[in-house]
């Protein structure tokens, strides 16, 4: 069950925007921690656990690779720790590369986040009231991709049925199948013209016509939009005031301790669990009640 | 349908948006401004395209023949899945690019990068991706005239848009990795991406080759006969 899923897509899609700009284009280890932290905690409701321990086997080791080549491309910084190749790598520059790396995991987790709650369907919605139409042709491409490869099927089955056996050598499987392939457009062009008459004849295009939808904005997702709007300005004040600003060269920079870098932090905190503590709670009711039948 | 009114209120918005975005941005992100730009630059670029296929009284045929051809190249990305970085997206968007001029090709591109990531996973690359193929399938329109009828051009053409989108590509890793660009960084990257260049090099060709002809004949019989 997700719960985060029933939100309205606009409330949605704002929430991912907000966390994903943050996430990948501010520095502060700080701010990126928490990100970090929150997606991966979101992940682990939203993922099964198999798949969710296989995702993280494949991403570290290639999140170390990136911490520590980072210093192989910059030699900025100002505390050598030792030299290679007569090139001074710096502790700056690993730090940075460690830094690099959060940023690119935290990315990776919360478009994963995104992949899971925000299905196609809610892209759909969102964009076809913005671009109609390049939204219909996206919405028919996915349809096409399941019907041409069924298509496909077929039409390889019935040459089959005509003699074109496809094991004698690879040239020979080659050719068949370019000559399935060749079958599969010609159809699917002319099928794609009968679609579009079928569709005139309906009345596509014409004025005052509305689409359906199922979406409607509830109570809670006000709440959400409210928490997220007000996070944000939070924390794009402290980015914007200088308060959360942080950087690895020429020399790293102390962690503000100021009263609005702190509300910053907490804010963004606010922001980065929002969608695990939602999940987390309903996932706990659901417990409760299951456990007291 | 919306009022003129309310269209007029949301083109001032839009111009109003567009400058505070860039300028609250750059401001904000100070070391990774240029990747935030990098990714605002690309979105715009495709705006374009997107909004001129809107405005047009674009007919329902050629939308399905848009559906239809970028549902192809997916579905080319999802059979060849188990060959790394062998596809025919490229290739079939500089077949539509030939034969169903440059916004076709640019629109196949860049909407072949949004529904293929549906699929494979989206990322800050996908907008990156939406520009390189659709800049091919739009270059492929501005020369579709030499590409039909000289082969040679066509598979210099087809080294070309693998070169170019790999590049385009190593450009996004630069400025994602280092927050502004780094020469020396962008040729290790050049580097170490040499093989996938080259297959798509490979790939590009072999699939130019063999569906170029056989394509290009059913788009252009289908326009022909249905008037497209």
């Amino acid at each position: 069950m997700k719960v985060f899923e029933n939100y309205h897509p606009i409330v949605l899609f704002i929430y991912f925007i907000s966390v994903l700009v943050i996430a990948m284009f501010e520095t502060n280890p700080v701010i990126l921690g928490l990100t970090l932290l929150g997606g991966v905690l979101f992940a682990l409701l939203l993922v099964e656990k198999k798949r969710f321990v296989k995702d993280l086997v494949m991403i570290l080791p290639f999140m170390l690779l990136v911490a520590l080549t980072n210093p192989l491309f910059s030699h900025n910084g100002v505390t050598p720790l030792f030299f290679l190749n007569g090139n001074a790598v710096t502790l700056e520059a690993i730090l940075y590369g460690i830094d690099i790396a959060a940023m690119i995991m935290a990315v990776i987790y919360w478009f994963k986040c995104y992949q899971e709650v925000f299905g196609s369907d809610k892209f759909l919605y969102l964009f076809g009231k913005i671009i109609p139409k390049v939204a219909l042709v996206i919405s028919m491409t996915l349809r096409f991709i399941p019907l041409l490869r069924r298509q496909y099927k077929k039409i390889a089955d019935a040459q089959k049925c005509l003699g074109m056996y496809e094991d004698k050598s690879i040239i020979d499987k080659a050719k068949v199948v370019m000559k399935n392939v060749s079958i599969l457009i010609t159809w699917s062009l002319e099928n794609s013209v009968d679609t579009s008459m079928s569709m005139k004849a309906r009345g596509y295009g014409i004025k005052g016509r509305t689409n359906y939808h199922n979406f409607k904005i509830h109570k809670m997702d006000k709440i959400l939009l409210i928490i997220t709007l007000l996070m944000d300005v939070t924390v794009f004040t402290g980015m914007i005031t200088g308060n959360t600003t942080f950087w690895f060269y020429p020399e790293i920079t102390a962690i503000k301790t100021t009263l609005l870098a702190f509300t910053s932090y907490l804010a963004h905190a606010v922001l980065s669990f929002t969608p695990f503590i939602i999940e987390l709670k309903e996932n706990l009711k659901w417990k409760y009640y299951v456990w007291k039948i | 349908m919306k009022s003129t009114k309310q269209k007029q209120i949301i083109k001032i918005l839009i111009y109003i948006l567009i400058p505070v975005v860039i300028v609250a941005g750059a401001t904000a992100f100070g070391t990774k401004k240029y990747a935030f730009l990098s990714i605002v630059v690309m979105l715009l670029a495709c705006v374009p395209f997107f909004v001129s296929f809107e405005k047009k009284n674009a007919k329902v045929e050629r939308m399905l023949a848009l559906a239809v051809l970028t549902a192809i190249s997916i579905l080319g990305r999802y059979i060849f899945g188990f060959i790394p970085h062998f596809k025919p997206i490229t290739a079939m968007v500089i077949i539509t690019g030939i034969y169903m001029g440059g916004e076709m090709g640019f629109l196949c591109g860049a909407l072949s990068a949004v529904v293929s990531n549906f699929i494979f996973g989206q990322g800050p690359w996908t907008t990156f991706q939406m520009f390189a193929w659709g800049f091919t399938g739009l270059m492929a329109g501005v020369f579709a005239k030499q590409l039909k009828e000289n082969k040679p051009a066509l598979l210099l053409y087809a080294c070309l848009a693998g070169l170019s989108y790999s590049l385009m590509l190593d450009v996004w890793s630069t400025i994602w990795a280092e927050g502004e660009f780094n020469i020396k960084r962008y040729v290790g990257y050049i580097i170490t991406s040499i093989p996938t260049t080259l297959t798509y090099i490979v790939s590009n060709i072999m699939f130019l080759l063999i569906l170029t002809r056989p394509i290009g004949e059913k788009l252009d019989r289908i326009r022909k006969k249905y008037g497209i």
